[in-house]
């Protein structure tokens, strides 16, 4: 299966790259994502749920209503365990439900086996030009 | 205490405000960042958005924003339990985007302290209009 760079924006290339291939995501952790006790940042963590919680709402809604514009309105983060520098951390993401105007999507995001986050995100759907 | 970490970029202060110093990678990597004192012994932190920070629609990516977060209401719990704390949840609502060139504020307030635990809530707006509200919790390391 093919492998692709997802989330390609200004904050999404500057923090990632996060990586697709299928439905599972990749990122691996270097030196400027840690905090100052070499653990991936808790921000950063939470940049991967929202990169990943997103391309998967976009996906969604792209199925749902071609041409529709995704918007994040709220994200739930659960820090269940620490990632370290080298550690290859892999996500996985469910469409909870998709309403004609809303999205739910949970995900988790893992290393080693280990889980270091659960989370989920209420997106919006609108229109392409009514934002 | 270590020396703060240089930030990739230079962005002068907004008058009256001062560069936090850094001591976390990834908070450098994404600032500076910068605080002034809002009186009465709160502290308040802003952010200039600039091309780094920002989705495909130019507005602050939730990413920036949650790293934001997670490094002010991380010093609210810090500075509540006088120790290290650690993120255990948070929760962000995006109320309005924030654009480039906008300058963003984090007000933080303790909503509860135990001797483990504490909740921590964050309003951050661009101006006049609020633009995110975060809750979090915090474990005190070595308390139970």
């Amino acid at each position: 299966m093919s492998t692709r760079q997802v989330d390609t924006s200004g904050f999404g290339a500057y923090a990632g790259p996060v990586l697709r291939d299928g439905h599972s995501y990749r990122f691996e952790i270097a030196a400027h994502h840690l905090n100052a006790d070499d653990r991936l940042h808790g921000g950063m963590m939470m940049t991967l749920a929202a990169i990943m919680l997103a391309d998967a709402a976009r996906e969604a809604a792209a199925e749902k209503q071609p041409g529709a514009k995704v918007g994040a309105l709220s994200l739930n983060c659960d820090f269940v365990s620490a990632g370290e520098k080298g550690d290859i951390v892999e996500g996985l993401t469910e469409v909870t439900r998709a309403t004609r105007t809303v999205l739910f999507i949970s995900g988790e995001l893992r290393a080693s086996g280990r889980i270091l986050m659960t989370a989920t995100g209420v997106y919006s759907l609108k229109d392409a030009g009514t934002r | 205490m270590r020396r703060p970490l240089p930030s990739p970029r230079d962005v002068a202060a907004p008058a009256g405000w001062r560069a936090v110093e850094l001591h976390d990678p990834f908070e450098a990597h994404v600032g500076p960042l910068f605080t002034r004192d809002g009186g009465e012994g709160e502290r308040i932190f802003g952010f200039i958005v600039d091309e780094r920070h920002v989705n495909e629609d130019g507005e602050a990516h939730e990413g920036m924003m949650l790293t934001f977060a997670d490094a002010f209401l991380g010093h609210a719990a810090n500075r509540a339990a006088e120790k290290g704390c650690v993120t255990l949840s948070m929760q962000a609502s995006f109320l309005r985007p924030a654009r480039t060139g906008e300058f963003v504020e984090c007000h933080m307030r303790v909503e509860r302290k135990t001797r483990a635990i504490i909740f921590v809530s964050g309003r951050f707006n661009v101006g006049d209009e609020d633009m995110m509200t975060a809750t979090s919790l915090w474990k005190v390391l070595g308390e139970r």
